[in-house]
């Protein structure tokens, strides 16, 4: 076979796997939108029907006229670019650190700071709510996003160890070579050429915070703070009152915000590379 | 293009805290006048001006407006609480106990017992007439009723399990567990799926079934709340009345997906579909099958009480929510008394065609005169709540976890009976 | 080499030592924020765990002695076997299938942008979405499609084909299985994330070489990607491996731990300890055992990470 006509097949087996992949992926979320376009009457008939015979647009207009789903989105959306940025500027020393520098127990000191994560916060939420209780940090944006940075901010680190370690090394030296202190390198060599990662590492804490349920909701009592991950509940309604069609449109409206936050990054992510393949 | 996202970020990082940290004074929140000098922050479910459906949004509105116009001085924050009740309700017993609950909120009425002990709710003796207290039914009356005799909470609306049924398919009323089982089989061989019930981990599951229990006599605690359900007398009735559901599922009489079932739901959907005609479901889904069916479906389908071994043994189980005060002021205490029973008491019953736990309210009420509600209420008189105790949700998650392991045939039911005894004595000698 | 290079690399060397001898010291300022964010809002809670676990407390009450028997009674249940077996079998497959197709997904899509395929942005865009979703959402679709009635999403499929249906979520040897298909429909994003950036990090100066080399699109999978991502992977693995340690909302909206305990993992269980039956104590002795499964698994997946910079 040609090198022209086994790419051709690649690219064939590509396609077919995408699609496998793009069904996997596409098919439930499918049936959220079929639930989201129901009537109050059709929603009863759940999986009976997947095309609604009177689709309506009703529940999308519900939601995002009521102004307190817009302002749960507003608060959500707070709340993760906030702790996102904040979980960025605490790991990216961090995690330079964790690169280059040579120190006794290094090992032990990022084990001990994944190992924070590894504690189900399940338990941890009574005692912070108590600790934050009693300094007088509920009911605060601030608080929350504290809290969302402590609960990211080692899974961040360690990503950003990773993309920082495989930055050859030679360019630091280059870079101290130059005249450069360690802040000089970081904030010249280091940021610039680790933006795929600290995309990701964005993307990543950016959603960890936008679908944080038990933080905000024991934290965060007053309607004007809540944001969407506690909001949306609000919309499953109780047995006596089942709305899930609501449910399914609320889903899928706070979807959105972080589709156009990946699709912005993705062109970052991309348009590093190409500098960087420039300068390789 | 570095630059740019570092940018960016930093960017976003300026602008976001300055706006974000300016606390936002929405008033969408609060009912009545902005500068009332009094507020009482009330948390409830969706019965109240939140509701999904605009109809009953806007029923409540009036309510709440006429409320606040009734009480000068007064405003009223809304705070609004989720569908995932235990855990709802684990969160405002944690508030209480650092002081920050809200001072007046739904409380369901199966866990009110937790409430009334951990001792975080205020008395509204004061607030309501020994008449108003001596119409409730009794099971209500005992459950917002303290170990001092005050009372803790007005009990506002109640509901029960019934079985419904297709007449086209089954005409008559299945009065025994002997006669249902018959009717579901009779209802395969027509092409159903025989009896639908929830058999899932879900608190249905445990509180629908229970009746088959109850029926018989059996007693899940004894007076001080230890689990007895697993010894002698109990335990006959406990297991006869597993065995019952474990039969029906072997001899295809139900599916088998009724241990998935852990939602009312489904059999809204089922009975849409026509593929049930007999399911065990709550008395609110009688007015969704108004909602879900075409007229001349809708014409077709009953209810009737639940059956018993014997059609003199059987009974139902009723819950229901309740209004209750964390405040330690007074004057907020009563407003929320006030609350209870201007907004809820009767006004909501009303409204959403919810059963009032007043026996008087089922005359005085033209709506729940109907036939329907008139049998509701008759069948409310074999009602039993469940039992307030604060050892019932484990007694609960293990009746699920039980369930499960029967109606797969993963174990027999004597031994599931017994592990769920054990795990709910061990969880009680810990309380 | 000539020496002009040499003296050029003892220089470097010089300068490096230099360096590292004053990095010493000057560590703390670069860890401190990280230190003192973790430290201030999050190891009192912890300590607090740690202490509750020798206590008899509860939500309703804490009489504030300090005792082992909780720890005792909690890891002597008998139901405690079952749930961590449940928990490996639910762990183990969902990391293993959430790496594998993060990383192929990763792949192909590299391979597709480099070859201007159409539809990558599409599949990770698809892939992402499914992450979003809100737990709650995802059990109640899932649930949709595995539902066993006779118009059950995935079982009127099977009708249409003629196949028999299936018991997804009432047979208690498939509904494991069931599950982890859902847990992996949501979770893999996050490895495909990480994945493809690692890949896009590798040096596009040593597929040149390889290419050079003659070597062919096999090849350079083996001797060229995977072991430039060893370390990504690895990392990926111990951080999707705490991550589904610590889900169960997913299960929770699917199956609640059922058919009786059949996929009740450690933290559902945990869940149900202390927001349904309101116990801290029994809540932390199991969140410190989470700790301990999840410490010896980082330590276990660390032996194989490259030493190279140590």
């Amino acid at each position: 076979m040609s090198a022209a006509s086994r790419e051709r097949l690649g690219d064939a087996l590509s396609y077919l796997f995408m699609l496998v992949i793009f069904v996997f992926f596409a098919w439930p979320l499918l049936w959220l939108l079929s639930l989201a376009l129901r009537t109050r009457k059709e929603v009863f008939l759940g999986v009976s029907r997947f095309i609604p015979k009177a689709p309506t647009l009703d529940n999308f207009a519900m939601i995002l006229s009521s102004d307190k789903f817009l302002g749960y989105l507003w608060n959500a959306l707070k709340l993760s670019s906030l702790s996102a940025i904040g979980c960025l500027l605490v790991a990216l020393p961090a995690a330079y650190a964790f690169s280059r520098f040579r120190f006794r127990g290094k090992g032990g000191w990022m084990m001990a700071i994944l190992s924070v994560q590894m504690i189900s916060p399940l338990v941890i939420m009574v005692p912070l709510y108590r600790y934050m209780a009693a300094i007088g940090l509920t009911d605060s944006h601030f608080g929350v996003v504290m809290v969302y940075i402590a609960l990211a901010v080692p899974t961040v680190t360690w990503i950003l160890k990773g993309s920082i370690d495989g930055i050859p090394r030679s360019l630091d030296e280059a870079a101290l070579i130059d005249g450069c202190n360690r802040w000089g390198v970081f904030l010249r060599v280091i940021l610039p050429l680790s933006t795929p990662g600290i995309a990701s590492a964005f993307i990543i804490s950016v959603i960890a915070g936008w679908s944080q349920f038990l933080v905000p909701f024991l934290l965060i009592t007053r309607e004007a703070l809540t944001p969407i991950g506690v909001g949306i509940f609000q919309y499953a309604g109780t047995q006596n009152d089942s709305s899930i069609q609501l449910l399914a449109a609320a889903c899928l409206v706070s979807v959105v915000p972080a589709i156009i936050a990946f699709l912005s990054l993705q062109r970052l992510i991309l348009g590093a590379m190409t500098a960087g393949a420039v300068k390789g | 293009m570095n630059a740019r996202i570092l940018m960016l970020l930093s960017a976003v990082a300026m602008t976001l805290p300055v706006a974000a940290f300016a606390q936002d004074t929405i008033t969408g929140d609060t009912v009545g006048p902005a500068d009332a000098p009094n507020k009482l922050v009330f948390r409830m479910t969706s019965d109240g001006p939140r509701n999904n459906d605009p109809v009953l949004a806007e029923g409540y509105s009036k309510l709440f407006n006429a409320f606040v116009a009734n009480h000068a001085g007064w405003q009223v924050e809304l705070q609004m609480m989720s569908g995932d009740i235990s855990q709802e309700q684990a969160r405002m017993l944690e508030q209480a106990k650092s002081g920050n609950a809200p001072d007046c909120a739904a409380v369901d009425s199966f866990v009110l017992p937790l409430f009334k002990k951990s001792g975080v709710l205020q008395s509204f003796s004061p607030y309501f007439k020994k008449e108003e207290i001596d119409q409730l039914f009794p099971f209500i009356r005992d459950g917002v009723t303290g170990a001092d005799g005050q009372i803790y909470a007005w009990w506002w609306s109640t509901d029960l399990r019934v079985l419904y049924r297709n007449t086209e398919i089954i005409p008559d009323a299945p009065e025994t567990w002997g006669d249902t089982k018959k009717a579901a089989l009779a209802s395969v061989e027509k092409g159903m799926e025989g009896l639908l019930f929830n058999g899932g981990r879900y608190e249905g599951t445990t509180f629908d079934w229970l009746a088959n229990f109850w029926g018989q006599g059996g007693k899940l605690v004894d007076d001080a709340g230890k689990p007895i359900f697993g010894e002698g007398e109990n335990r006959e009735k406990f297991v006869k009345a597993v065995n019952y559901y474990r039969d029906l599922v072997e001899s295809g009489a139900a599916p088998k997906r009724v241990a998935t079932i852990g939602n009312y739901d489904d059999f809204n959907a089922a009975a849409a579909a026509g593929t049930s005609a007999l399911f065990v479901g709550g008395n609110w889904q009688y007015s969704q099958l108004k909602t879900v069916l075409e007229p001349e479906e809708l014409a077709k389908w009953t209810f009737s009480p639940l059956p018993g071994p014997t059609k003199d043994e059987r009974s139902t189980g009723t819950g229901g929510w309740t209004v209750a005060a964390f405040s330690k002021d007074p004057a907020k205490v009563e407003m929320c008394a006030n609350l209870a029973r201007e907004i809820y008491m009767g006004p909501a019953n009303e409204l959403q065609e919810q059963l009032p736990t007043r026996a008087d309210f089922y005359s005085t009420y033209k709506i729940f005169s109907s036939d329907a509600n008139k049998a509701f209420g008759e069948a409310l008189k074999v009602g039993q709540a469940r039992p307030g105790a604060p050892v019932y949700p484990e007694i609960s998650n293990q009746i699920q976890i039980m369930m499960g392991k029967v109606l797969t045939g993963a174990e027999t039911t004597d031994a599931a009976a017994d592990e769920a005894f054990k795990a709910a004595t061990a969880a009680f000698s810990r309380l | 080499m000539t020496v002009q290079n040499v003296t050029f690399e003892q220089h470097v060397a010089e300068r490096l030592a230099r360096g590292s001898r004053h990095d010493a010291p000057r560590v703390v300022p670069w860890v401190l924020p990280l230190i003192l964010v973790l430290g201030l809002f999050y190891l009192y809670p912890v300590f607090d765990v740690m202490r509750l676990a020798f206590m008899r407390a509860t939500l309703l009450a804490n009489d504030g002695t300090y005792t082992l028997s909780t720890l005792i009674d909690t890891l002597s249940r008998p139901e405690l076997a079952q749930i961590l077996w449940v928990t490996f079998v639910f762990t183990g497959s969902s990391v293993v299938a959430q790496q594998l197709l993060g990383l192929v997904i990763a792949l192909v899509v590299v391979r597709g942008e480099g070859r201007g395929l159409f539809g990558t942005t599409i599949v990770r865009t698809t892939a992402l979405v499914a992450w979003v979703v809100p737990g709650i959402a995802g059990g109640i679709i899932w649930k949709m499609l595995f539902n066993e009635a006779p118009f059950g999403g995935l079982n009127s499929i099977l009708r249409l084909m003629g196949a028999a249906p299936v018991q997804w979520l009432s047979d208690p040897d498939l509904v494991m299985w069931s599950v982890v298909l859902s847990n992996v429909w949501r979770g893999t994003a996050f490895s495909m994330v990480v994945m493809y950036a690692a890949l896009k990090a590798i040096d596009p100066v040593l597929y040149e070489a390889a290419s050079v080399d003659g070597a062919n699109a096999r090849q350079r999978l083996f001797y060229v990607t995977l072991p430039q991502l060893r370390a990504a992977i690895l990392v990926n693995m111990i951080l999707i491996t705490i991550q589904t340690l610590n889900t169960f909302d997913a299960i929770i909206s699917l199956t609640g731990g059922g058919p009786g305990r059949a996929t009740e993992v450690l933290s559902l269980y945990t869940f149900n300890i202390v927001f349904r039956n309101y116990d801290l104590s029994v809540g932390a002795v199991l969140s410190i055992l989470m700790l301990a499964i999840s410490l010896g698994l980082a330590l276990v997946y660390a032996v194989f990470l490259p030493k190279g910079e140590e």
